[in-house]
């Protein structure tokens, strides 16, 4: 394993590799000489785009083209606060145009299918693109059909906002319009789904929304869950702010099975629930590319190599982000699919180069608002040992933190976020 | 025997992961996920979170291991940095002292804007300051970390904590100096020192 020619080998790509990183690369994907390395990314987001980039930062060489449907690109990760009026859709919004001064060919298309036969995938648009390795990276589908009564068209009435855009202002004008002294409903989703405290921020931020412009109201979460990420510090979180929420349980009989959207109500096993104002988050699936191309498994999700992400059930595909199943309780946050977009990009590179699987470091950090100064977070560090995802270190804000910490997380979160855009979009 | 893999990770590390061959994360795995929240190469785009590229190797690696040790009071750092051995936090600081320094490039946002009159005073404030933080805070060796243009924000924030709260780990020289200046004053250094590039 040490032998000379494998370490002169490690010493001449890094030295690539820091060449590259010195000058600005512009590369010109059309004039891309034969033999060279071709990777395609499905999905500009927060897994896509940084894998694309890694992939060009380790090797300029290898030719990098990233598809995606959308011209712009939304944030998920602190949209929750537009809901609620302290924060524009427009600080949201990302371009790709950065993209071409890294190398990186990007095509403005929707990848439609995946032939693994003869590694090519084409676009809507009607084009082919040959791939040695292939990254998937669409993030999450909602399974519409999975209560009654709601479908893509029944969430423009009744939206779900778990894509940041159009969705998220629709939530922002419901509440706005919403009559003092009506519930304001969230319908959270069953496991697993993206951003795990995600309802339960928006919930709060509802909740001070409301404690300020319409006190008669409350937020009323119905949950298919029995608990969920943070409970304690939300839990506590909301009681110290004094905002008026109640979360109904599973067990409590808070799994909605139907909704009526002429009649603005959801419907539990037990009891209606109606308002003018009404968040459903459908349960999810891996994006619908890896459903069509046979990368998800039963449960819905993509499995991966924990390692390498590449699946289990394509050679030469890797799944990162919200899509791929992972263990050692790696959640499905924007941070986790950036860490796991770093590191298939080293597999990748790694099999290129007939090296074995590197080994790799997993990272979470992720914040949630309570209140525009009140701040709660979860951050953690994994290893692969003994062939497992092994959580090294991590947990959440302490319980028991002055004001001052809380809001100390507050600002933190804003600058988290500031620095994961740059990473991506600059 | 990871003592000693470490030690060859050292011998081969060079670009992003160089020192593949070698058992454990490469200095690049580490190192690659701090920048989502230090910025693209540690360099910072959020005004409270501190640019760490280019800072000295030994400031780093005390930082980590005062945080790893819940000796240095911190938001998340203390959850994060107890998942590195210590060989692998010695990695991490070797990366970003190894990375040119660089505050505020390609920010999307601006934090607070220096203030040329809080600058001006703090300048004659800092007389003390730059005994140590020389050359405007340009200057950095061993233990002591570069101040110039790092983010307003963050050195307010920062040195408020230094003089506010008796137990934050300080040097004797700076703590004596920290408690002759109010809280005004010490804004003002900030403004200073955020200033110089």
């Amino acid at each position: 394993m040490y032998d000379l020619t494998r370490r002169h080998f490690v010493k001449l790509t890094g030295g690539l590799a820091a060449a590259g990183l010195a000058s600005s690369f512009v590369a010109n994907p059309a004039r891309a000489a034969e033999g060279k390395k071709r990777v395609v990314v499905v999905g500009g987001g927060y897994g896509g785009v940084i894998a694309a980039k890694y992939l060009r930062k380790v090797d300029p060489n290898i030719v990098v083209t990233l598809i995606e449907k959308e011209k712009l690109y939304y944030s998920c990760p602190l949209s929750n606060p537009i809901i609620v009026g302290l924060r524009d859709l427009k600080v949201q919004r990302w371009g790709y145009d950065n993209l071409a001064k890294h190398g990186i060919n990007f095509i403005q298309d929707e990848v439609l299918e995946i032939d693994v036969a003869k590694r090519t995938v084409s676009t809507a648009k009607n084009a082919s693109f040959s791939y040695d390795k292939l990254v998937v990276a669409p993030g999450v589908e909602f399974k519409w059909d999975a209560i009654e009564g709601y479908s893509e068209k029944v969430s423009e009435k009744i939206p779900h906002g778990w894509k940041a855009g159009p969705q998220t202002l629709l939530l922002q004008e419901q509440l706005s319009a919403m009559k003092d002294g009506d519930p304001y409903i969230i319908v959270a989703p069953p496991n697993p789904y993206r951003c795990p405290p995600g309802p339960y921020e928006r919930a709060g931020l509802v909740a001070w929304y409301l404690k300020k412009n319409k006190p008669r109201s409350k937020v009323i979460i119905l949950d298919p869950k029995d608990k969920f990420a943070k409970q304690g510090l939300f839990i506590n979180g909301w009681k110290e702010l004094g905002f008026n929420i109640e979360w109904v349980s599973g067990n409590d009989g808070g799994k909605v099975t139907r909704v009526d959207a002429n009649n603005m109500s959801v419907h539990t096993e037990m009891q209606e629930y109606k308002s003018s104002a009404i968040n459903l988050i459908p349960p999810q699936k891996a994006g619908k590319i890896a459903q069509i191309s046979g990368l998800a498994d039963k449960t819905g999700w993509c499995p991966v190599n924990q390692k390498t992400f590449e699946s289990t059930i394509h050679k030469d595909v890797y799944v990162i982000g919200d899509a791929c199943t992972v263990t050692g309780e790696i959640p499905k946050s924007g941070f986790a699919a950036n860490s796991e977009a770093k590191i298939a990009a080293a597999a990748i590179h790694a099999s290129f180069n007939g090296q074995g699987e590197p080994d790799p470091s997993y990272v979470n950090t992720c914040y949630s608002l309570l209140s525009p100064d009140y701040g709660i977070s979860v951050a953690a560090v994994w290893a692969y040992r003994n062939n497992a995802i092994t959580k090294v270190s991590g947990g959440v804000s302490p319980e028991k933190a002055s004001a001052v910490f809380r809001k100390q997380e507050a600002m933190y979160a804003e600058s988290w976020y500031q620095s994961i855009m740059a990473e991506m979009f600059s | 025997m990871r003592k000693r893999m470490l030690v060859l990770a050292a011998v081969v590390v060079g670009g992003l992961w160089g020192g593949a061959a070698v058992a454990g994360p490469t200095s690049g795995m580490l190192s690659n996920t701090c920048d989502g929240c230090h910025g693209p190469g540690g360099v910072s785009p959020g005004p409270y979170m501190p640019s760490i590229a280019g800072m000295p190797y030994n400031f780093l690696k005390q930082m980590m291991t005062e945080f790893m040790k819940d000796e240095r009071p911190s938001t998340i750092m203390s959850r994060i940095a107890k998942g590195y051995s210590d060989g692998e936090i010695d990695e991490i600081a070797k990366h970003f002292a190894g990375l040119k320094w660089g505050v505020n490039n390609g920010a999307s946002v601006k934090g607070k804007s220096v203030d040329p009159d809080k600058a001006e005073k703090g300048k004659s404030l800092a007389r003390e300051c730059e005994k140590c933080h020389e050359d405007g805070g340009k200057k950095q060796d061993e233990d002591t970390p570069r101040m110039a243009g790092q983010w307003l924000d963050y050195l307010q924030l920062k040195l408020g904590e230094y003089k506010n709260d008796e137990k934050y780990p300080q040097p004797k020289k700076m703590k004596t100096q920290i408690d002759k200046l109010s809280v005004e004053d010490l804004e003002a250094v900030a403004h200073y020192f955020a200033g110089q590039k």
